[in-house]
């Protein structure tokens, strides 16, 4: 071959190349609106990650099957941050700046949002929780963070008269998980005061934790007992509230218990079906109502069906929130219009930003939804006692804040 | 309180006294951390649940579990060890490290991240003296505990392998010299303390009734402590400083304060590592670890 | 221009470079420390508390940090003396623990609900430093004193017999490395803009550990390479979805089967510098 004609041949071929690169984002800008997520799918919080992973993907399947929107077709994009905070704060990065996703929904933990909703305001990109519960996250965060949780404070306030009244409880004694962010500020901070606000007198004197992972929690639930006091606030995630409902049960101290959301699952009624524990919930699996209904008949079968999820898995309060999450950014997306183009990537989030501040009233799976000024979830929740292997909804509260109108 | 306290320290105790003991068994043999226990100790429990869901007898559960493990650990040796003998001490170890995050993952991608949970405890029937309450299966653990110690103590001591096992640790090279196959050595070592492992995941496992895949972690990290304080190389070491940090942590727990816990502990490891390098019961300085 | 994405990982690289060389400076003495997140847990509070509540500016913050853990690990230096080998690093292990335990008790500085109010600092600042130091260390690597600490690292005996005072060495690596991580931590804290006592565990240690291991235990350059490594595999593992970890644990015992002494060996540079001069 000629140094003449490889000369040309390579020029062709560069020019096709460029051509069909220039061709290929026309194609992909009308025809796609990208939202991203960042889910933990590896780590101790797998599980969670996972179901959340196929809930998005139920979601995506259905705004498809029903047009998509705006004539374009959903694309949500999910990364896993691994249970890193690191990770997540790299992950929130590529979906906003490489992959242009008009919002996130994400991170999943509270040491991980702390992290990423600064990058989440530096991309100028919405992120919104689906689980992180820790007080004032989003607040130091605005305006570009949200999240679809409620304040535990909030929460405590329904579900510890509750609690109070139902067992006649004039004495706790307070265990939490120094080690984990969210419990260690519920059982250090806010749930002595609400204690104190319901004139139920914490017992013991000095704190009693345990830190995350650990077997053996003897020593903490031998010096409860001895206390004698008439019911146990434990502020841990259920992993390890399991952990300490097992040693109550093995040490004969059959009291009624009462948490913050980090309680609810399926596992903790396993532990101990004896002891009544109360716990507040957005959403649970058995929960009456034509949308919760249908959401948990689409989904359950879908979990079940995914490898490395137990065959008995049921859709979670974590579940239920991402998938609001998702739906609040197609109604906004639809709302105001966004199309997806580059050139439109900027306004079009601040739009879903906008949208989301001014929420009000959205149709939620448990109740309507909109978002305080701090950026927290204004829902309804629902305080459930578990025993005997069952959940079952007691009270009703709504989360509203003076200024907003309620649920 | 106090005396529950104390039957609480003791069971912790023999949870250490096993695991450190699998640690020991390669450290003090091979010089080598084995980072991959706390691992094999969680698999030991999965597997022993796995057993008692299909309401298979507690002794075949113990089978599994032990075999399993050592099974598990005999890879180990070959792949994460045998190929760095003449390497610094940090290559094997790291090795281990990269098993045992391959087996948490494996784990939770077999059994899910969510605790697995035992329906039924086992061995529940509690027995109350004089105002201490203990449970049948507390008893199970620190009887095995002490009968597993006294097993490999008479192995180590009275046996032929006992012996091999002995002059490789004192002098891999002599021993080799002397006819001791110096890589079967290890290998036993690496199988012993597998399985030493594996029984402690079910017993506790199964006492605890509640297990994920990162039960290891934590555990893991105070046994090694409990492993230096009672000498690295000493059996019995490693049964009396199983349940004296045992007894101490729940001490701190009930009466200073759970948050200084973890403080407390390792700082008397560091305290015995400076005063006492050879650990309590240890005999002659062994503190002079080979090059890193 | 870079994408964020990218800058957020060399960042991430960076901070992991300085702690790689800290522990490469302690191991060049011979002394295996598995503690070093503990320093880089020191430097992170210890800046963000000059910047936040002090108003002091980062620069200044890093440096008095890094004087500061300089000087708790030269007193850390001095008990390590006795200890050798593995025992040294069980106690340097409990060393690391005793700092997260006790930054988790510090209510002042949030405990474990974490420290906030750190202001946003650039790759390029990040960069700056950790170039900086690896400079320092390369050039270091060339000189009389590097040698001082092979030799001790080597046979303490026969270095102590020609005139070298191991305790010198010893301590002064100690309190070198603490520095560095020192620094590794203000430069986290600053990054993130949120710090936590989680972010400064055992795991963190031995990232720090396998990035020299990995990437070349016998040369300073080697803990960029590991660093590297570290941060890039997990991303370009994710199309492995669940098994990532495992491929990475995996990729870590295959990395070191085939190629213990890490990936950059003394061996290469000489192969560069021969090349040079022909």
């Amino acid at each position: 071959m000629t140094s003449h004609l490889s000369k040309a041949l390579w020029a062709a071929g560069l020019g096709a190349a460029l051509a069909v690169a220039a061709a290929l984002p026309a194609r992909a800008q009308t025809a796609e609106i990208a939202l991203g997520a960042i889910v933990p799918s590896s780590g101790p919080f797998a599980e969670w990650g996972r179901a959340n992973t196929v809930t998005l993907q139920l979601l995506e399947k259905q705004v498809n099957d029903g047009g998509g929107i705006n004539g374009a077709k959903l694309h949500i994009v999910i990364l896993d941050d691994a249970t890193k905070p690191a990770q997540a704060t790299n992950n929130l990065r590529k979906l906003s700046g490489d992959d242009h996703v008009l919002a996130v929904a994400g991170p999943l933990t509270s040491s991980a949002a702390e992290v990423t909703f600064p990058v989440a305001n530096e991309m100028k990109t919405v992120a919104t929780s689906q689980a992180s519960s820790k007080p004032g996250v989003a607040k130091l965060n605005r305006p570009w963070a949200f999240r679809n949780t409620i304040d535990e404070g909030v929460l405590g306030r329904t579900a510890v008269p509750y609690f109070k009244k139902t067992f006649n409880i004039k004495t706790v004694a307070i265990i939490f998980d120094a080690k984990d962010a969210t419990a260690a500020v519920v059982g250090g901070r806010i749930m002595p005061a609400l204690m104190k606000e319901n004139e139920i007198e914490v017992v013991n004197t000095d704190p009693l934790s345990f830190n995350t992972g650990d077997l053996d929690v003897s020593a903490q639930v031998t010096k409860m007992k001895a206390l004698n006091p008439d019911g146990v606030v434990v502020s841990a995630d259920y992993s390890q509230a399991v952990t300490v409902l097992r040693e109550m049960k093995r040490q004969g101290m059959i009291k009624p218990v009462v948490g913050s959301t980090q309680l609810i699952s399926s596992a903790i009624l396993k532990a101990a079906p004896e002891i009544p524990v109360i716990a507040p919930a957005t959403f649970y699996a058995t929960m009456k109502g034509d949308k919760p209904e249908k959401f948990v008949a689409e989904l359950q079968p879908l979990l079940r069906k995914t490898a490395g999820l137990p065959p008995e898995i049921e859709p979670s309060m974590y579940d239920a929130n991402i998938y609001e999450i998702a739906s609040i950014y197609i109604a906004a997306i639809k709302a105001s219009g966004a199309t997806g183009k580059p050139e439109d990537l900027d306004a079009d989030r601040t739009r879903i930003r906008d949208y989301m501040a001014k929420l009000e009233g959205f149709p939620g799976l448990g109740g309507p939804i909109g978002f305080n000024d701090d950026g927290d979830a204004i829902k309804a929740f629902y305080v459930l006692q578990g025993q005997n292997g069952a959940w079952d909804s007691k009270v009703r509260g709504c989360s509203a804040a003076p200024g907003h109108p309620g649920c | 309180m106090l005396a529950q306290q104390l039957v609480n320290g003791l069971t912790l105790g023999a949870v250490y006294t096993l695991i450190a003991l699998s640690f020991s068994l390669v450290m003090g043999i091979l010089g080598v951390l084995n980072l991959a226990i706390t691992e094999l100790f969680m698999l030991g429990g999965y597997f022993g649940f796995t057993v008692i869901m299909a309401h298979l007898p507690l002794p075949l559960a113990l089978v599994a579990g032990m075999a399993g493990a050592a099974i598990v650990a005999i890879v180990i040796e070959k792949l994460g060890y045998q190929p760095f003998r003449t390497a610094p001490v940090v290559t094997p170890m790291l090795s281990t490290l990269g098993f045992s995050i391959i087996l948490q993952n494996v784990v939770t991608n077999l059994w899910g991240s969510d605790p697995l949970q035992l329906a039924d405890e086992v061995l529940t029937q509690r027995y109350t003296l004089g105002g201490v309450s203990v449970s049948a299966m507390q008893l199970t653990v620190m009887g095995a505990t002490i009968v597993l110690v006294a097993a490999l103590a008479f192995v180590v001591q009275r046996t032929s392998m006992g012996r091999a096992l002995r002059a490789v640790a004192e002098n891999r090279d002599v021993a080799r010299l002397l006819g001791v196959s110096a890589s079967r050595v290890t290998l036993i070592a690496f199988m012993l303390s597998g399985a030493l492992a594996g029984a402690a995941g079910v017993l506790i496992g199964l006492h605890y009734a509640a297990i994920t895949p990162y039960i290891g972690v934590e555990i893991g990290l105070k046994a090694i402590a409990v492993m230096v304080i009672g000498g690295t190389t000493r059996i019995w070491g490693a049964l009396i400083a199983g349940p004296l940090i045992g007894v101490l942590e729940v001490m701190t727990v009930a009466y200073g304060g759970s948050q200084v816990r973890d403080f407390v502990v390792y700082g008397f490891m560091i305290l015995i590592l400076l005063l006492r390098p050879q650990g309590l019961l240890g005999g002659s300085r062994s503190d002079q670890g080979q090059r890193v | 221009m870079m994408s964020t994405y990218y800058a957020g990982l060399l960042a991430d690289v960076g901070i992991l470079l300085l702690g790689a060389l800290s522990v490469y400076i302690i191991l060049a003495t011979g002394q295996l420390s598995l503690g070093n997140a503990g320093f880089m847990g020191i430097g992170a509070y210890m800046t963000s508390y000059l910047t936040v509540i002090a108003g002091v500016p980062v620069t200044l913050a890093l440096v008095v940090a890094a004087v500061a853990s300089g000087a708790i690990g030269v007193v850390v230096g001095f008990p390590a003396l006795r200890l050798k080998g593995i025992y040294l690093a069980m106690a340097t292990l409990g060393f690391g623990e005793m700092v997260r335990s006790f930054f988790l008790n510090l209510g002042a500085m949030g405990g474990s609900e974490g420290f906030h109010g750190m202001h946003h600092i650039s790759l390029g600042y990040i960069w700056t430093w950790a170039a900086a130091i690896l400079l320092l260390i390369v050039i270091l690597e060339r000189s009389r004193v590097w040698l001082d600490m092979r030799a001790v690292r080597d046979d303490e005996t026969a270095a102590g017999l020609v005139g070298l005072n191991a305790t010198t060495i010893k301590v002064g690596a100690f309190g070198f490395g603490a520095a560095v991580a020192a620094i590794s931590g203000g430069l986290f804290a600053h990054h993130h803009v949120y710090i936590e006592p989680g972010n400064f565990s055992f795991e963190r240690s031995i990232d720090f550990v396998l990035a020299v291991i990995l990437g070349g235990s016998t040369v300073g350059p080697g803990a960029l390479v590991g660093a590297a490594l570290l941060v890039m595999l997990p991303e370009y593992l994710r199309f492995l979805a669940e098994w990532r970890f495992a491929a990475f644990g995996a990729l870590l015992v295959a990395m070191l089967l085939v190629r213990r002494q890490g990936l950059l060996d003394r061996a290469m540079f000489r192969v560069f510098a021969l090349r040079r001069a022909a």
